[in-house]
Order: structure tokens, then C-alpha cells, then sequence
């Protein structure tokens, strides 16, 4: 993403832990004075499901049950119209203009018409099961196909830390992430602590690319160099009480960085 | 306790931010995350490895087929070859089964988590507390049950410790409206209320036992009460609002309680007895104590009573208590009757004068010069109704200090005089005697007749007193007698038309008693006579007025008339005497009042019973008016004496024959009766002679 964030696009489900997702997207849409968009998917594979003879649903609270098509859709209806409720709620207590669409497909289908200047704001958890399980975030195939920033949000806003940036190069494409760890920096007036190799960190001018990159926002910046044991690294991270990591589509499988931290993952390609 | 709260509000989110703290906070969530995540995820590779996936459904979840990482449309499922399908159910529902055995346990490692975190924060809890409890402990050693409370308190605030750990108010957050002032404040005070402590009393001051007046005595400030506060709509209460009462303060030492208030006052008197007989006092409600309301309160523990209770009151009163109630005499064991006189003595007057002056310095009144102190010990002297008595009313004279002194003020003097404690008196006096005026108003004009001149057989002027609230002051009435031929009998009108008292009629019998003895012993009474209060309208009673009626009686006898420019009181014995009575002073005034509006002539005067004489207390003008001869106050002790004063014959006594000599008074009564008796043998006679009867 390069210049200001068009909208800001919440992919939501029945499955997801939504709220968190909502209140970080509408926290960001009003200051970058963007439109906050909601698309509630219909998951289509739920959906599947039911209109199988043997499709049985097993909740905390009672035995096994039948799943058919029309309890799938019901509880998929309500659980729109309570996301719904939800994203206006947010959009209004932080002044933004709202929509919010029901579509029905799988979850890669949703974000179809996401552009590059669109911030993807999406919960990284589903609902858990016995109080730590989780089934696995639905949104990784959507990470793939995104052009633009992607936001897995896990923790809610008012959590403390600072916006940590992994700076592997200078290409236009960390020219992106930059600026996008910076705008949320700034929103969640958080330190902004770039991590980069040595070899970046001690180029000429490295200060002065950095400074004109960051001349539109007011962050508080901090450079460090990489450490080269992933270790280390984590461990910099827990000093740092890192919120949210930024990084970049081409690195480290995301899967993997999801799983090794706790704190929001910012991706942009 | 508050110091308590305070530090822990700051030391417990402190241990609870601590690095170990969270590092085994985070030990006991990896460890069931990984318990968990072992369990279904060791069921979602079994699945996965069957082509099987765990979908989360929005209340649960639930297996479905897949091809190539995706759920098989039902369209897809069906083109499967029947064996292959069935292959696929059989393995959903096996890995159902075994779900759904997992789901089961699920809320039992819920409970071992919540369970390990509690021991953790409890641990945490109360290493962080140990060293303040510790403190309060070695300040507490004494008594016991503090110590028990402090333990009570650690182990509350180790199960409760998340209070300790919640913001102090909801943050003002964009999700919700922000919540009022007062609504805060109620929820941090309900958050720490059950660790203050609620000092009912304090006596860290107290010197000595306490000693408390109640002047309320109810059921519930005797016993105390549990205070109410309105939340949220509803009345709640907690053991912060319990409020002492009278006896909680004067435990340990003296409750003094007016005993009219406490039987009058609401259910103060059971309240107090059944507190003394348990020996403890239990704080409740009325409601509860009557069991009237089933609502669920507070039931403090109670609390042992040990206390001397004063109650101060009437003599009647005790001796109602003491008659009528069966627990008074063993609850109550020692009875002090305090006088309401004291003699007066050189050394009480003293005393008395300095009481005033202390009066003077607690009341902020102007100084009493010695004349005015002592027209205050006079009008001492004239409340108790006896010149060597002085009142122990201290109200009433400090009332009349007050008055006095607001005297002086409108006078501009700086110091109160005589003159102003008088002009205090006229006018208290005067406040009041708008009744008095107004009888005195109608002799002058004749309406009600005193004659308080000249001479008339069978009529005397009696005294009563009317006491109208706290004015008393005297009446002179005319009893007047007729005698008439009969069989001995002395009619009392008054008794008659049911207006004169069981005192009065017996005083009239007692008449009856004197005329028999002294008359009667060699002769008949062949007479009837009758007695009245002629223009009284009201009840009649007491005796004071017997011997005014006797001589009535006896003037009608003998037909010697009797000087109307006296008034007479005192009661008399069937032997002649004359006995004592009450509110000499205001009786000798009346008439004194009366004689002034139908005007003094020289001769006008009171007989009194000597008896009375040291209860003289009279106001000063009839005091100067005695001394100038324009009035007259005559002592007597017996009937013959007063029957010389008022008719100014001899009375006469009789000689060993029992006969009295001739023109004396008792000698014409004997002759007067003497001829009645004469009379009806005569008639007696006739009467047999015809046949009839006399």
C-alpha cells in the first residue's frame, strides 16, 4: 500500500472472534478517515455440511445434533445480524461511515474485491473451544491472495506495547509496510520499533531514508538491529511487549509467525 | 482496615504484575492449552488423516468429508461409490464418538483450570498480604476475635483477590456511556465495604466508666439499629451501617433513662428488659424483634451487656412499675426517693444562692444582686408551699432567672435586680390567670356572691383551690347550712347530685361524727340539715372545707351569725380539731384578691389551721396589707376556736354534767336541739295517739 487507505474491510463469520477485529478496523478506518466495510461470509462449507445425511454438530452444552440446512442458516443469519449490529456500533462510537455486506462462499471468495489501497482488518482467532482450543483461522487463503495490507487482529486495542516492523530490504514493498506499520503506530500511539539486518541499518543514508518515509506521520521511532537467532528475536520482541508485528508477504511462513506470537500480525505485500 | 485495603489495592496488582507471577499464570495456560490442543488436535490429524476436517459451527463443531483440503459438496459425496460413502460415515461418526467423549471432559478441565489458577492466585495473594496481616495480628493481640477476624479477613481477600485487581472504575471506554459519579462510587465502595470496620462506639477517649443519657428511649436507640441505603431502587443494608445504641455506648458503665419516656416511648421498655435479663444486647429491627417482617437482614452476633441502668421518674411511676410489673423489682433492685423539698436552713439558702449563681454562668444571664437571689430562695420557698421548705425544682427557677434576666435587658440594667425577678413572677403569674381574673371580675360585679361583710346564720366563706395547668390559685365559695326538724341525718348536696368527691362527703360525715359526740350523748339529734356550695358547678372534693361547713352547720344550730369579712379553710376530726390542708397560700390570696375588688374595710381576714401557719408564703401585698391591719390571718386548732372568731360569742365548755353555761354558742346548739328533740318526742307522741306515724 502506498498513500492513503481507501477503506478499511472487515471480513467477518460465524466462527470468528469478531469484536477485536471490529474495534481495531473502526479504531484505524477513523483515523485514516476511511469508510469501515464489513463482509460477513456465509461459510459455504458449513452449508456442505448440513445437506449431508450424517452431519451432526456437538456443542459444551448438549448431546450430538442433527446440523441441517436450516440450522446452519438460521444461526449463520443470526450471527451476521449480530456482526452487523456490532460493525455500526464501532463505526458510530468512532465516527466513520459503515457498510456491510452478507456473501456466501468460502473465505478466500470474500476479499475478492479488496484493492491494494484497502486495509484488510481480520480476527485471527475462531471462538475457542474449551477455553483454549481453536480451530484454525479461516482467513490464510485470503492472506495469499490480498494485494493489499492484511491485519490479523488477536488482541484487543486497548492492549499496551509497541508496533514492531521486521525491515528485511528497501524495496517498494517495505517502502509499504512501513507506512502502514506507521499509520497504525501512530493510531494506537504506540513506539514504532523498526528491526532491520545490520547491512541496512549501517547503509548511508539508511537515518535519512527512514525520516523521509515517515515525515507524514508522528511516531516515536526506534531502530534495532536484527538478531540472527529467531530466538533472540523473540525474545526482543517480548522486552519490546510487541502489539502488533509487521511484516513482510515475501519472509518467514506466516503460518509460522502466528503461531510463535501472541500479538497482531500486520502483512503486507 | 482502610490502611489495610489501601496498601493492598497497590501491593496485590503489584504481585499479580510480577514476572513470576505471570511466568506460572502462562505455565498453567500452556499447560492446558497444550492439554487441549493435544486432545483435539491429536483428533483432528486422526480425522484429517481420514479425509475428515473439524468445522467450527457457530455453537459447536462438527466433522465433515473432505477432497483435497475442501468439504465435499453433498453433489460430490454422492457420486462416491456406495462402499466408499458408507466407509466415510462409519469413520465421522467413530471420530464423533470420540468428540463428543472429549466435550464431555471438557468442562472438567475448565474446572482443574480455574481451579489451578486460584491456588496460583491465592499463593500469590497471600505472600503479597502476609507481611500487613502480620502487622495488624501483633497490634491485635487482644481479644481473641480479632485475631479470628484477621483470619477471616486473610482468607477472604485470598479467595476475593480479583476485586484487588479490577480497575478502580470502568474505564470511561467508547463502548458503553459513561457511568455516573455517584454509581461509581457505590461500586468501589461495594467492592471494600466488607473490610472496613464499622466502630460503633469509640470510647479511645473515655475516662473513666461511660455514663449515658438517653433522652429518646425507643426499642431502637436503646438497642440500636441496622441503617438502610437506597441502591438501585431497593434498600440494602451491610454490617458498615449498623448504629449503636444507647446501651452499646453505656456498656461498661451507666445508662441513665427518664422512666416516663422509656414506658411511653415505642417499645423501649420490653426492649431494655429483655436486654438486661439476657445480659446481651442484640441489634434488630422492631420488625424483627416482633416478628412482623420476613424479610431476610442482618442478625448481629450479640454482644454482652454489662451495665448499670438509672431510671429517673415519679414516684408514682416506680410504684406502678413496681405493683404491675413482675420483672421491674428483679431488674430494678435499689429505689433512691429523691425529696423535691429541702429544709431550708441558713446552710440550704446558701447553697441555693450559689446554685443560682452557677445558673446564672451556664445559662449566659446577667448577675442576680443579693435582693433578687433572694426573692428567687422566697419564691423557692413559695413553690414547695412551706416557709421552711425551699423547691428542688430547678427548672422552674432557672425558667424564672431567664425571664428576669430578659427583665433586666429591656431595662438596659446590667445587673438583675429584685425588681425584675418580681415583674418575672407578676408575669408569669399574670400569663396565666386569665380564669382567675375572670371569677375575681364576677364577684366585684355580684354575679357570683361573696359577701365579704356584715353577718348571716348559716353561711360561711369557704376557700378551694383550681389549679390550671401550672397556676394555682384560690376561690372563696359560700357554704351555706339549713337545719330543720328530722331524724339526724346532715344531707351533703354536693354527694347528692353526684358533684362532690368520696374526700368531701367523707368530711361531711364527719359532721355527723362531731355533732353525735359532742351533742348527741344525752339526747336525740332530732334534725335534718343540709349543706351546700351554692354557686358551684363543678365537682367538689377533698376536706378542706369541712370545718367552713361545720360552722355553717353549727351558725344554724345555735342561729348566731357569722362575720362574712372572713374566709375560712381547714378540715376537722369528729373531736373538734382542725387539721392541716394544702395550698394554704393560694387560698388566703383569693379571698385577699376578692376583698380588694369589694373593698378592704379593716375587718376582713383568713382562719387557717395553726398547723398551716409555717406553710405561709404569701405574696408580698398581702403580706403589707397584714402589716398595715387592712387584713388579717387568724391560726386555730380547734372548732370553738374558729366558732369565737366568726361570731364573737364564746364557744363554752361544757361542766361535769356535760352541760355548757348558759350564752355560750355550744349552749345554744345543745338548747336548739334540745327542743328539736322536744319536738319530735311530741310528735311521736301525736302520731301514736292516731295511729299513724310520726
Amino acid at each position: 500500500m502506498s498513500g492513503p487507505i481507501e477503506r478499511v474491510v472487515v471480513p467477518l463469520d460465524a466462527a470468528g472472534e469478531n469484536l477485536t477485529a471490529i474495534d481495531t478496523a473502526a479504531r484505524l478506518a477513523a483515523h485514516a478517515k476511511a469508510p469501515l466495510h464489513g463482509i460477513f461470509v456465509e461459510d459455504e462449507d458449513l452449508l456442505h455440511l448440513a445437506r449431508l445425511p450424517f452431519a451432526r454438530q456437538i456443542t459444551l452444552g448438549a448431546r450430538a445434533e442433527q446440523l441441517t440446512t436450516e440450522h446452519v442458516e438460521l444461526h449463520l443469519r443470526i450471527a451476521a445480524e449480530r456482526a452487523r449490529r456490532e460493525l455500526f456500533a464501532a463505526a458510530e462510537r468512532h465516527g466513520v461511515t459503515c457498510s456491510f455486506e452478507i456473501v456466501q462462499g468460502v473465505s478466500e471468495s470474500a476479499l475478492t474485491g479488496a484493492s491494494e489501497r484497502d486495509l484488510v482488518v481480520a480476527c485471527a482467532l475462531t471462538r475457542p473451544i474449551a477455553g483454549h482450543f481453536r480451530v484454525e483461522c479461516r482467513w490464510w487463503s485470503s492472506i495469499e491472495a490480498m494485494p493489499g495490507p492484511f491485519l490479523l487482529a488477536r488482541q484487543a486495542w486497548s492492549a499496551s506495547g509497541s508496533v514492531v516492523m521486521l525491515l528485511r530490504d528497501r524495496d517498494p514493498a517495505a517502502v509499504r509496510l512501513l507506512e502502514a506499520a506507521a499509520q497504525i503506530a501512530e493510531a494506537a500511539d504506540a513506539p514504532l520499533t523498526v528491526i532491520c539486518p545490520a547491512a541496512i541499518a549501517g547503509a548511508e543514508r539508511f537515518e535519512h531514508w527512514l525520516a523521509d518515509r515517515l515525515a507524514g506521520h508522528q511516531v516515536r521511532l526506534q531502530v534495532e538491529i536484527a538478531p540472527t537467532e529467531p530466538a533472540v528475536l523473540r525474545e526482543r520482541l517480548r522486552e519490546l511487549d510487541c502489539r502488533l508485528l509487521a511484516i513482510g508477504a515475501g519472509g518467514d511462513p506466516l503460518r509460522d509467525f502466528v503461531e510463535r506470537y501472541t500479538c497482531d500480525i500486520l502483512i503486507v505485500r | 482496615m482502610k490502611r489495610l485495603v489501601d496498601e493492598l489495592r497497590a501491593a496485590l496488582p503489584a504481585a499479580f504484575e510480577r514476572d513470576e507471577y505471570r511466568a506460572r499464570r502462562e505455565a498453567i495456560e500452556q499447560q492446558f492449552k497444550q492439554k487441549s490442543e493435544a486432545v483435539f488436535g491429536a483428533l483432528q490429524r486422526r480425522a484429517e488423516s481420514k479425509n475428515i476436517t473439524l468445522l467450527r459451527t457457530p455453537m459447536g463443531l462438527a466433522l465433515a468429508p473432505t477432497r483435497d483440503g475442501k468439504v465435499l459438496a453433498p453433489e460430490l459425496f454422492n457420486q462416491l461409490a456406495v462402499a466408499e460413502r458408507e466407509s466415510l460415515q462409519h469413520e465421522i461418526e467413530a471420530i464423533q464418538g470420540e468428540l463428543e467423549t472429549i466435550m464431555r471432559e471438557v468442562p472438567l478441565w475448565e474446572r482443574e483450570h480455574r481451579e489451578a489458577v486460584q491456588v496460583l492466585n491465592r499463593e500469590t495473594a497471600g505472600f503479597a498480604i502476609a507481611h500487613l496481616m502480620e502487622e495488624l495480628r501483633r497490634q491485635y493481640i487482644e481479644p481473641p476475635e480479632v485475631a479470628q477476624y484477621l483470619d477471616a479477613v486473610e482468607h477472604d481477600i485470598k479467595e476475593n483477590v480479583d476485586d484487588f485487581l479490577a480497575p478502580a472504575a470502568p474505564a470511561a471506554s467508547e463502548t458503553s456511556a459513561p457511568v455516573p459519579a455517584p454509581i461509581l462510587r457505590d461500586i468501589e465502595d461495594a467492592r471494600f465495604r466488607r473490610y472496613q470496620v464499622n466502630v460503633i462506639v469509640d470510647n479511645s477517649e473515655q475516662h473513666g466508666a461511660p455514663v449515658i443519657y438517653d433522652d429518646n428511649p425507643t426499642h431502637q436507640s436503646l438497642v440500636g439499629r441496622a441503617g438502610q441505603l437506597a441502591r438501585f431502587g431497593a434498600l440494602v443494608t451491610d454490617f458498615n451501617l449498623l448504629v449503636a445504641g444507647a446501651l452499646h455506648r453505656a456498656n461498661g458503665g451507666y445508662l441513665v433513662l427518664d422512666a416516663q419516656k422509656l414506658v411511653t416511648g415505642y417499645y423501649g421498655w420490653p426492649s431494655l428488659k429483655r436486654a438486661l435479663d439476657a445480659g446481651q444486647i442484640r441489634i434488630e429491627s422492631l420488625e424483627q424483634a416482633l416478628s412482623l417482617a420476613s424479610t431476610v437482614s442482618l442478625t448481629p452476633e450479640p454482644i454482652p451487656l454489662d451495665i448499670k441502668v438509672v431510671l429517673v421518674g415519679p414516684a408514682t411511676l416506680y410504684y406502678l412499675l413496681s405493683a404491675n410489673d413482675e420483672d421491674f423489682d428483679d431488674l430494678f433492685k435499689i429505689a433512691a426517693d429523691f425529696e423535691d423539698r429541702v429544709e431550708r436552713t441558713p446552710e440550704t439558702t446558701l447553697l441555693y444562692a450559689r446554685l443560682i449563681c452557677a445558673m446564672t454562668r451556664r445559662e449566659k444571664l446577667r448577675a442576680f444582686d443579693r435582693g433578687a437571689v433572694a426573692r428567687i430562695i422566697e419564691q423557692a420557698a413559695r413553690l414547695a408551699g412551706d416557709a421552711d421548705k425551699l423547691s428542688a425544682s430547678v427548672r422552674a427557677f432557672i425558667d424564672l432567672m431567664h425571664e428576669s434576666d430578659q427583665f433586666a435587658i429591656d431595662s438596659d440594667k446590667e445587673v438583675v435586680g429584685v425588681a425584675e425577678v418580681q415583674a418575672a413572677i407578676d408575669a408569669q403569674f399574670r400569663r396565666g390567670d386569665r380564669i382567675y381574673r375572670r371569677l375575681q371580675e364576677e364577684i366585684g360585679r355580684k354575679t357570683i356572691r361573696i359577701e365579704t361583710d356584715g353577718e348571716e346564720i348559716g353561711q360561711v366563706n369557704g376557700l378551694s383551690v383550681i389549679s390550671l395547668g401550672n397556676l394555682a390559685f384560690g376561690q372563696p365559695s359560700r357554704i351555706t347550712a339549713q337545719v330543720r326538724l328530722g331524724r339526724g341525718e346532715v344531707v351533703d348536696i354536693e354527694r347528692e347530685v353526684e358533684l362532690g368527691g368520696p374526700l368531701h362527703s367523707k368530711g361531711v360525715l364527719i359532721l355527723s361524727g362531731f355533732l353525735g359526740g359532742r351533742f348527741g350523748k344525752n339526747r336525740p339529734l332530732s334534725l335534718n340539715a343540709s349543706l351546700v356550695f351554692e354557686q358551684s358547678y363543678g365537682g367538689v372534693d377533698g376536706d378542706s372545707a369541712s370545718a367552713a361547713e361545720l360552722f355553717a352547720l353549727l351558725s344554724a344550730l345555735a342561729e348566731a351569725p357569722i362575720k362574712q369579712s372572713f374566709a375560712l379553710t381547714g378540715s376537722v376530726d369528729q373531736r373538734g380539731q382542725i387539721q392541716a390542708i394544702g395550698g394554704v397560700n393560694e387560698k388566703i390570696e383569693g379571698f385577699f384578691d376578692s376583698c380588694r375588688i369589694t373593698g378592704f374595710t379593716g375587718r376582713q381576714g383568713v382562719i387557717i389551721p395553726a398547723s398551716n401557719v409555717r406553710h405561709l408564703m404569701l405574696r408580698r401585698d398581702v403580706v403589707a396589707a397584714a402589716a398595715e391591719g387592712r387584713f388579717a390571718i387568724f391560726p386555730m386548732d380547734t372548732v370553738d376556736q374558729g366558732l369565737e372568731l366568726l361570731t364573737g360569742i364564746p364557744a363554752g365548755q361544757p361542766d361535769a354534767g356535760g352541760e355548757y353555761p348558759a350564752g355560750t354558742l355550744n349552749h345554744r346548739i345543745a338548747a336548739r336541739l334540745d327542743a328539736f328533740a322536744a319536738r319530735a318526742a311530741e310528735l311521736a307522741r301525736t302520731a301514736s295517739a292516731v295511729g299513724g306515724r310520726p
